[in-house]
């Protein structure tokens, strides 16, 4: 594998994620116009993410949703004055 | 400052997503909903302290790994410690591609993807370590930025990105393992 694609391939989450400087950006755009299996590889990489995305979406039971409903206006208004986000998290 | 009373309008349109993602945390329908739920509780009851205009969707699912992990840590500790091997670039599509030819419009790649029907895809995204699962979760499927995820997730941005990318690779591991048994993309 040639060294441009062994460094585009490296890039291939922050390019797709947008995490990524706009030199960089460009940088990736150039080679793979020139390289026809890296262009393979960002478009396989691409769809692999749209299926998870559209894959890992589910609709909530409606059962569910009248029982959230009817949860979230019974335990009405309170003062508590915690911070919900607070807590430990170093996962 | 945001309105209790407005609490249950604004939020919502999020529940679906965040049913979703509590699903794909838990692993199951009943923790699902238990973990949804007090995950929706505590936001409610603190929504006094979420300043309207930033990011509401952010802040709920910062509650909802926050009660994910609270309440499921214990659990699975030892398992979410597992430190995943590094994969090379491109898995799965140089995987599948092993014995193609290249350089079709429409790769033979894309189309061994297509082979993989929705619980294949989230077979392997809850196969993953909970460390790894979390980003995934959030990028993949929640579209979050790395700041955002970090900011979620209480972690350095720099440990955000390590997870998510080798976090995406096992996961491509994993479909790779199902390809073989099934002989997707093999040519076979």
């Amino acid at each position: 594998m040639r060294s441009d694609c062994h460094k585009a391939q490296a890039k291939v989450y922050h390019y797709l994620d947008g995490e990524i400087s706009r030199y960089r950006r460009w940088r990736i755009q150039r080679h793979l116009r020139r390289c026809p299996p890296c262009t393979g590889g960002f478009s396989f990489e691409s769809k692999l993410q749209q299926r998870i995305r559209e894959d890992c979406v589910e609709d909530v039971p409606e059962e569910l949703m009248a029982r959230l409903t009817t949860f979230l206006r019974q335990n009405g208004p309170t003062d508590t004055s915690a911070d919900p986000t607070a807590g430990g998290s170093d996962v | 400052m945001a309105d209790q009373a407005t609490f249950e309008s604004d939020i919502r349109e999020f529940i679906p997503q965040l049913y979703s993602a509590a699903l794909r945390m838990t692993r199951n329908p009943a923790d699902a909903e238990d973990v949804l739920q007090e995950a929706l509780l505590k936001a409610f009851r603190g929504y006094h302290t979420f300043k309207a205009g930033t990011n509401l969707k952010a802040w709920l699912y910062r509650i909802l790994t926050n009660t994910f992990i609270n309440k499921y840590r214990q659990k699975s500790r030892r398992p979410s410690e597992v430190e995943l091997g590094e994969l090379e670039d491109l898995y799965l599509y140089k995987r599948l591609g092993e014995t193609g030819t290249g350089g079709a419009s429409r790769s033979a790649e894309e189309e061994a993807l297509d082979q993989f029907v929705d619980a294949d895809v989230k077979a392997a995204v809850e196969a993953l370590p909970e460390n790894f699962r979390l980003p995934v979760l959030l990028a993949d499927v929640e579209g979050f930025s790395y700041k955002e995820i970090a900011e979620i997730m209480d972690v350095p941005i720099g440990t955000v990105m390590s997870r998510l990318h080798r976090g995406r690779k096992q996961l491509q591991r994993a479909l790779w393992r199902m390809a073989e048994e099934r002989g997707i993309g093999t040519g076979s």
